[in-house]
């Protein structure tokens, strides 16, 4: 604990994504108090294309929308699914893993295939296809089916890890003393590789909200879900680039890279610390 | 007086790292003589490695040189440029790195890994370079056909002979070995041992040896320093130094290997203190069992108390050690 | 030699485990989700047209058996899967009926293959080269700068990449094409003319590409680079006082080379996911924009066909970079 706030990367990771998060918390009373309780998807609650002012400070888009509610409010979407759909995938993850590691075998050797495949084959079409054809997507729906798709990112993370920590004296010593199975995963081995669940639970966290602006930005999914990507998709069909009006587009898309960055040097930071050079350093 | 071959002036090799410097090899002086087989015994972590990478140059960052000569052949081999260094290494001064999995390329055929170093160092063709290569191999006597294999084809006494091997092949003056048989069984650590003990013999090395085990050292060192948390604490002729050790560490050392007369090897009390943080006054203090006040508070310097040998302890302030 | 064959049937005979497994999955998959492509088609046509008719039903209906879809879900997959494997035919295009989905996608893939494998092999060459620069010389203040860009440039989801350029290049500054991927007054064929227009053309989408990918590769190869630096191999090399070409060539970059690969087949899906947007933002005439086209329509076959050509791209890519294993590294040559 005391190595990570040493690490300038971790650091500055946390403070962006921290900043962020509180951002997306305080939208709703901020956009209250600047909409006066209009929702900031309502059309035509101002007139279009206002030049940023101080009213605006973004101004409007063609709909007559206030770009910094919108951001704002999309900002809260994006990162509400991004964390839903990486927790559940960080779930699946460690669920398969652990199985994976402990059991070994046939059954390793199986997910290990499994995660392997959904790693190299192109997901996107096939997310794409599914979003398309099913009737009704809500806010969950489509948290699980992101999750179904970036579990295997995380789940390399993890892997190891288990296989690792399961040849320790300490699990040998459950094991002696009949603890079964469930008891040894969850009481001895999974505190022992926190951190390395907590790389991968911000890796799936990327990977969702990668995919799912991925698919909004080319108007696929649900409308009613303002997420950043569906901001960006209504900045380009309402041809925003075509008149100039870059803001809408930009600051949307600076939004979601400092998501990604910042998870990232946490994760970078992270890894710096848990793999330490130190025993390179003083051992001889 | 004789002129040393190789002087190392008071070596600083650290490490950075997130708690300050890992101060590693501390302030070494040594002298090397030509023709004879110099030993660096020590427990690891007392920076006896270090000491060798310095010399040779072989540091990585987060390890540096803090200060520091090698005097060669009248020169500073730290104020020579890369390039410059780059001729006289392994031409001159080779080096045989720990015998480990690692210590050749997996990705090279033997082959290669010989006869680049030939290549890079003198104007041979392929061909005689090849030839220079089989006679080495055969010097440790390793079959012809080895040659044309790749590192995990081999065995690792098999690995460590391509390594001495290769390290002879250019007739060098001065060969570093670290930890030259350690990885080993040992009636191949013999073996090696003595394949370089005769190639030595045979083309007039100078070795410096470093290795934990004191056995070697007995076995083929004509002299040797014991250090200690990265300090020399004591050198001289071998023969002296195994019958009458004078600094408390090298008689804890001693000790603690095993022989017919004393069935249970002893060891040193306490554990080896820390690169980041040693301890201050004499480094061996808190695990000396003839430790005095004057120990906590004043460093012991290296001092000359009979002909050849030196020892850093203040029990012989007086010069009457005997 | 033996255990070489061996490796190779391996990988084979993993590769096709692979490819059916993701081809069932994805088959079952897309058929099981509630909603049907074909209820979705027509009810999409009546929105857009206005149009109700107590007749939807019987469109379906008559949609469904037209496209085999009536049948149950066990004969369909038999069906499909045998089409595929024994014509190649992944059956009609929805849209652009009776011409088959194959032929839409075959006209579209080369365009893609092509700008997608110019610029991935691009930038892991690039991003090898200026990774084991910074990892060689990691203690310098330069090294250290890119890194840090790097650790933001390779976050960058290409196709948000795409759009800043082509705001910036296309829109704001008109320096280079909205899109296309040759000037529409050119005919096709080997003139100069109409090879620079490619290029023009094909150049920024191949740079929201290959801006990231680089920073990716590069970042890897630095931890390689030290990594290795750390080897006892190393340490003997330098201490033979090789030169430093023949050290890097030899002792750095061949070790590095192994895990390279790997690191290229396991992104390549990755790579593939935002290239789709990416043609989609420049109108480039590959794979990806048919995809789109095929979304908008709701063209079911066309995308299933689609889906299956990338899976079958990407994973015949994998193979091969696994067939060059060996030669990278003798360690699996000989078992």
């Amino acid at each position: 604990m005391k190595a990570l706030k040493n690490s300038p990367k971790f650091l500055t990771g946390l403070i962006i994504i921290t900043c962020l998060i509180v951002l997306a918390l305080m939208e709703p009373y901020i956009n209250d108090y600047r909409l006066k309780g209009h929702s900031p998807t309502e059309i035509g609650l101002y007139d279009i294309f206002l030049e940023p002012s101080w009213e605006h400070p973004l101004g409007t888009d063609s709909y007559g929308r206030d770009v910094l509610a919108l951001l704002l409010n999309g900002l809260k979407y994006s990162l509400f699914i991004g964390f839903t759909a990486g927790g559940l995938a960080t779930i699946i993850a460690v669920f398969l893993a652990s199985l994976a590691g402990y059991k070994g075998g046939k059954i390793e050797a199986f997910i290990t295939v499994l995660s392997n495949s959904i790693l190299i084959i192109p997901s996107w079409p096939i997310l794409a296809i599914i979003v398309l054809f099913v009737k009704k997507i809500d806010l969950f729906t489509l948290s699980v089916i992101l999750a179904f798709f970036s579990w295997a990112g995380p789940s390399r993370q993890i892997k190891p890890q288990i296989s690792s920590l399961k040849a320790r004296p300490y699990v040998d010593l459950a094991r002696v003393n009949n603890f079964s199975d469930l008891e040894i995963m969850f009481k001895e081995i999974l505190p022992n590789f926190l951190p390395y669940i907590l790389v991968g639970f911000s890796v799936a966290v990327t990977g969702s909200i990668m995919a799912e602006t991925a698919l909004r930005i080319v108007g696929l999914g649900p409308g009613d879900i303002p997420s950043l990507g569906q901001v960006i998709n209504w900045a380009i069909y309402s041809g925003a680039m075509a008149i100039g009006q870059y803001l809408v587009i930009l600051i949307p898309i600076t939004f979601l890279i400092l998501i990604f960055v910042s998870l990232n040097l946490i994760n970078v930071g992270m890894d710096e610390i848990l793999n330490p050079k130190l025993k390179q350093i003083t051992g001889m | 007086m004789k002129e040393p071959l190789i002087e190392i002036r008071d070596l600083r090799v650290y490490f950075r790292t997130i708690y300050g410097d890992a101060r590693s090899t501390d302030g070494v002086s040594l002298k090397i003589f030509e023709n004879e087989v110099f030993g660096i015994a020590g427990e690891s972590g007392c920076g006896k490695s270090t000491l060798v990478e310095g010399v040779l140059r072989l540091m990585k960052p987060p390890g540096y040189i803090k200060s520091g000569e090698v005097i060669y052949k009248g020169k500073n081999l730290f104020e020579l440029t890369e390039e410059e260094f780059n001729k006289i290494r392994w031409k001159e001064i080779a080096y045989i790195p720990q015998g480990s999995m690692n210590s050749l390329n997996p990705v090279l055929k033997v082959e290669e890994q010989m006869i680049d170093a030939i290549l890079s160092h003198t104007d041979t063709s392929k061909e005689e370079a090849k030839q220079i290569a089989l006679e080495a191999l055969d010097s440790v006597g390793l079959p012809e056909d080895v040659i044309n294999m790749y590192p995990h084809e081999l065995s690792g006494g098999m690995r460590q002979r391509v390594c001495i091997a290769m390290s002879t092949c250019l007739k060098p003056k001065i060969i570093f070995g670290d930890e030259p048989v350690t990885a080993l069984d040992v009636v191949m650590q013999k073996l090696n041992l003595q394949t370089i003990m005769h190639l030595k013999e045979k083309i007039g090395l100078t070795v410096v040896m470093v290795a934990h085990d004191m056995a070697w050292h007995a076995e083929v060192c004509d002299r040797m320093a014991i250090m200690y948390a990265g300090k020399v604490v004591e050198t001289g002729p071998v023969e002296e130094i195994f019958l009458n050790p004078l600094h408390p560490y090298t008689e804890g050392l001693l000790n603690a290997v095993p022989s017919l007369k004393r069935k249970f090897a002893k060891s040193i009390p306490g554990i080896a203190p820390s690169p980041l943080n040693w301890p201050p006054g004499c480094r061996f203090h808190p695990r000396c069992y003839r430790k005095m006040n004057i120990c906590e508070n004043e460093e012991p310097e290296l001092k000359l108390i009979d002909s050849e040998r030196y020892v850093a302890c203040h029990l012989y302030n007086g010069g009457n050690w005997k | 030699m033996k255990q070489l064959v061996k490796y190779f049937l391996k990988r084979v005979l993993l590769y096709f485990l692979i490819f059916v497994i993701s081809l069932s999955a994805f088959f079952f998959f897309i058929n099981l989700v509630p909603g049907d492509p074909v209820t979705r088609y027509v009810q999409q046509l009546e929105q857009r047209y206005g149009i109700s008719t107590p007749l939807t039903e019987e469109i379906v209906r008559k949609y469904k058996e037209a496209f085999g879809l009536d049948k149950d879900l066990f004969t369909r997959y038999i069906l499909y899967i045998r089409r595929l494997v024994f014509e190649f035919d992944f059956g009609p295009s929805f849209v652009a009926f009776p011409k088959p989905a194959y032929s839409l996608i075959v006209d579209a893939l080369p365009w893609s293959i092509g700008l997608l494998g110019t610029a991935v092999l691009t930038s892991w060459i690039l991003g090898i080269f200026i990774g084991t620069v910074i990892g060689w010389k990691r203690e310098s203040k330069v090294s250290n700068f890119v890194l840090i860009c790097g650790l933001v440039a390779s976050q960058i989801p290409s196709y948000l990449l795409a759009l800043i350029l082509v705001m910036v290049f296309s829109f704001g500054l008109g320096l280079f094409p909205m899109g296309g991927a040759y000037s529409a007054a050119l005919k096709p064929g080997f003139s100069f003319s109409f090879i620079s227009s490619l290029i023009y053309h094909a150049f920024l989408p191949s740079m929201s590409l290959i801006l990231i990918y680089v920073f990716g590769v590069m970042i890897s190869q630095r931890a390689l680079v030290i990594n290795l630096l750390g080897e006892d191999f190393l340490k003997l090399a330098e201490a033979k006082g090789l030169d430093k070409k023949r050290l890097i060539k030899r002792y750095i970059l061949r070790n590095t080379l192994l895990p390279q690969a790997t690191g290229l087949a396991m992104s390549l899906g990755f790579i593939v996911n935002g290239f789709f947007l990416i043609e989609w933002i420049f109108n480039y005439p590959g794979i990806g924009r048919l995809f789109m086209m095929a979304i908008r329509e709701m063209d079911y076959n066309v995308l299933m066909g689609i889906t299956v050509t990338t899976m079958f791209c990407v994973l015949t890519a994998n193979l091969i970079i696994e067939f060059l294993y060996p030669l990278i590294d003798p360690r699996i040559r000989r078992g």
